[in-house]
């Protein structure tokens, strides 16, 4: 069997969603390389450990007590700014 | 002709419509006619009190003070399982760190913050200054007092005339005899004036006690009353335990809530009973405490809430699910078992089952921005991509501040990395960063990307940032060792690899990089 056989074989069979796309370009791309299938023998992997990413990070809603306290933070914080204002406008 | 509402109902109804503003000002109108008006100046009271009311249960606000120099803890160094301040100790088997992120204090991210979740209990003097990941308000220096201090600045900014009772002239032992006077007086004095004297700590340098000053004040007219009423009101004595309790007095506080649970099964004593002992870091005892509290109140939601808080923070997350579970049966609109049970499935690998619970909340009608980011993150795991990209949108347009912009753009970033668009990642990453300059995770996050296009300096220099930023997290540590064994520099990767292990010790392939390092130099 030839190799074009066995990929369409593979594609028949598992009916991948890239099998069409793959078969309209293939023909075109002259490969140097034969492929290489190994019918026998082990197959093994080496596990190299590569880099992480950090996880993505749910957010944590919020108690209403907590946006309660923060909402009077902000005010609090904005009451003082005002004041200050105020207390250069006099002052000049 | 006109008819004019009595001006004493029309304040009641403001009050009834939470109109306090309006309220407290016809009473201000009533006083100023007839100043011993008692119906009136109960009123207004009730009003300043009810405007800057902070549910007294919730709110734990641990200062750096409070928790470096600790001396009510038992033993300094706890069995495990039976302590909050060690966290690491998982019992049940949930996600481990390598997929579900930490908090400063060493436990998993949580799906809900309260002001005391916020408290971590960190090891160091360093720590504890910098602030805590998941919520980013900066916690109080001096005194879980401080916090207090900076609420109080408006109100009484509002109140350009001085304060509303001028409670250094007040005659407690008169007002102690008056039970429906005293009640209103104590909680304005516990709630508000407690704020609002402690603007003059910018001005007078002696008062800087003021604060326990009007808890003292406070705590004169609960002793007082309580003595009135022949030590009979459980009422008083949760307000005295209260007092106590914010003096930091826990065990006295005990007492008081003790003796008040005799008099009056009341499920607020519990929750009060449970917080002292949670802050005298006995977990087990709380635990017992809850499930005595459910015997008199079979499925009280806030029982069984602070039963899962507790185990929660113990890192026993399944059984802190189980609990959320059976609030959901009491209460099938609690947020915050919704959020904790959806945040569990998240990082348990079932983001499609994350997402019907997230979905239950925006029914409910939570319209935020952490609602929508998580739905994003839940949609695009579990591949609804259609959805993914405009619920991030919406989560864009609803932030609050700086720091949950950079994390809903350092999220956006997993999607890109995710759907392989690495400049997109790269571009996200760097928003994160611009918005908060300190997100560790983004600085390792690109110091990956940056190491895949070849510049291995920009990437350590990235990694050694993130380590510096959050020596909680092992993911910078075992990165840093992976670059520095790949370009031969065995030395840091074996230190980098030992502070990853000492961050996880269950991570496997930081165990392996050791065993390799170790075998290379013992053939050297």
């Amino acid at each position: 069997m030839s190799d074009k056989n066995v990929l369409n074989a593979i594609n028949k069979s598992t009916d991948l969603p890239f099998s069409e796309h793959s078969e309209d370009k293939m023909p075109e791309v002259k490969s140097v390389f034969r492929e290489v299938l190994p019918k026998q023998g082990q197959l093994s992997m080496e596990d190299v450990p590569t880099m992480i990413l950090c996880k993505p990070k749910l957010l944590p809603l919020k108690s209403v007590t907590l946006e309660k306290l923060e909402k009077m933070q902000m005010e609090a914080q904005e009451a003082v700014k005002q004041q200050e204002l105020a207390g250069r406008e006099q002052l000049q | 002709m006109e008819v004019t509402m009595d001006p004493l109902f029309l304040a009641w109804s403001y009050f009834r419509r939470r109109k306090f503003q309006q309220c407290s000002d016809i009473c201000s109108k009533i006083l100023q006619d007839s100043p011993y008006d008692q119906a009136a100046w109960s009123l207004k009271t009730r009003a300043l009190t009810e405007m800057v009311y902070i549910d007294e249960i919730e709110v734990d606000q641990e200062g750096i003070a409070e928790m470096m120099l600790d001396e009510s803890s038992i033993a300094q160094v706890a069995r495990p399982g039976t302590s909050l301040r060690l966290p690491g100790t998982s019992q049940g088997g949930g996600p481990t760190q390598a997929v579900r992120p930490m908090t400063q204090s060493g436990r998993p991210i949580t799906g809900f913050v309260r002001p005391s979740t916020q408290s971590g209990r960190p090891g160091t003097m360093e720590q504890a200054i910098k602030t805590p990941r998941t919520a980013s308000t900066a916690r109080p220096v001096t005194s879980a007092s401080g916090r207090f201090i900076r609420l109080g600045t408006a109100s009484m900014l509002t109140n350009p005339d001085g304060p509303f009772i001028n409670l250094s002239r007040l005659n407690l032992a008169k007002y102690s005899q008056k039970p429906d006077l005293s009640r209103t007086l104590f909680e304005f004095i516990f709630h508000h004036e407690n704020d609002v004297k402690n603007v003059s700590v910018n001005v007078d340098y002696y008062s800087c006690n003021t604060n326990f000053i009007f808890l003292v004040q406070a705590l004169d007219l609960a002793a007082q009353a309580t003595e009135h009423a022949q030590f009979k009101d459980w009422w008083w004595k949760v307000q005295l335990g209260k007092c106590y309790y914010r003096l930091g007095l826990y065990r006295e506080a005990e007492k008081q809530f003790r003796s008040a649970l005799n008099h009056q099964e009341v499920v607020d004593t519990y929750l009060y009973l449970a917080k002292v002992y949670q802050r005298l870091d006995q977990p087990i005892t709380a635990l017992n405490l809850f499930k005595q509290g459910l015997d008199h109140f079979p499925g009280e939601v806030t029982l069984l809430t602070g039963i899962a808080r507790i185990h929660e923070e113990m890192n026993n997350i399944p059984s802190a699910t189980e609990y959320y579970k059976d609030v959901l049966k009491q209460d099938n609109t609690h947020v915050e078992a919704i959020a904790c049970i959806g945040s569990n499935h998240f990082y348990t690998d079932q983001p499609e089952i994350a997402l019907r619970f997230y979905r239950r909340l925006l029914q409910m009608g939570v319209y935020n921005c952490q609602l929508y980011n998580n739905l994003g993150l839940c949609c695009f795991y579990a591949q609804q991509y259609d959805m993914t990209l405009s619920s991030f949108e919406r989560a864009l347009a609803l932030v609050a501040n700086d720091e949950e912009l950079s994390d809903v753009w350092y999220n956006i970033g997993h999607v890109a990395v995710g759907i392989g668009d690495l400049t997109l990642a790269y571009q996200c990453f760097k928003l994160a960063l611009a918005f908060n300059n300190d997100h560790a995770e983004a600085y390792n996050n690109l110091a990956v990307l940056e190491l895949r296009k070849g510049r291995i300096e920009q990437s350590k220099a990235f990694l050694q940032t993130a380590a510096s930023l959050a020596p909680h997290m092992y993911e910078p540590h075992f990165n840093l060792s992976i670059l520095s064994e790949k370009i031969g520099d065995l030395q840091s990767s074996y230190t980098a690899a030992q502070k990853s292990e000492d961050t996880f010790p269950e991570h496997v392939d930081t165990q392996q990089l050791l065993k390799q390092l170790r075998q290379h130099f013992a053939v050297l």
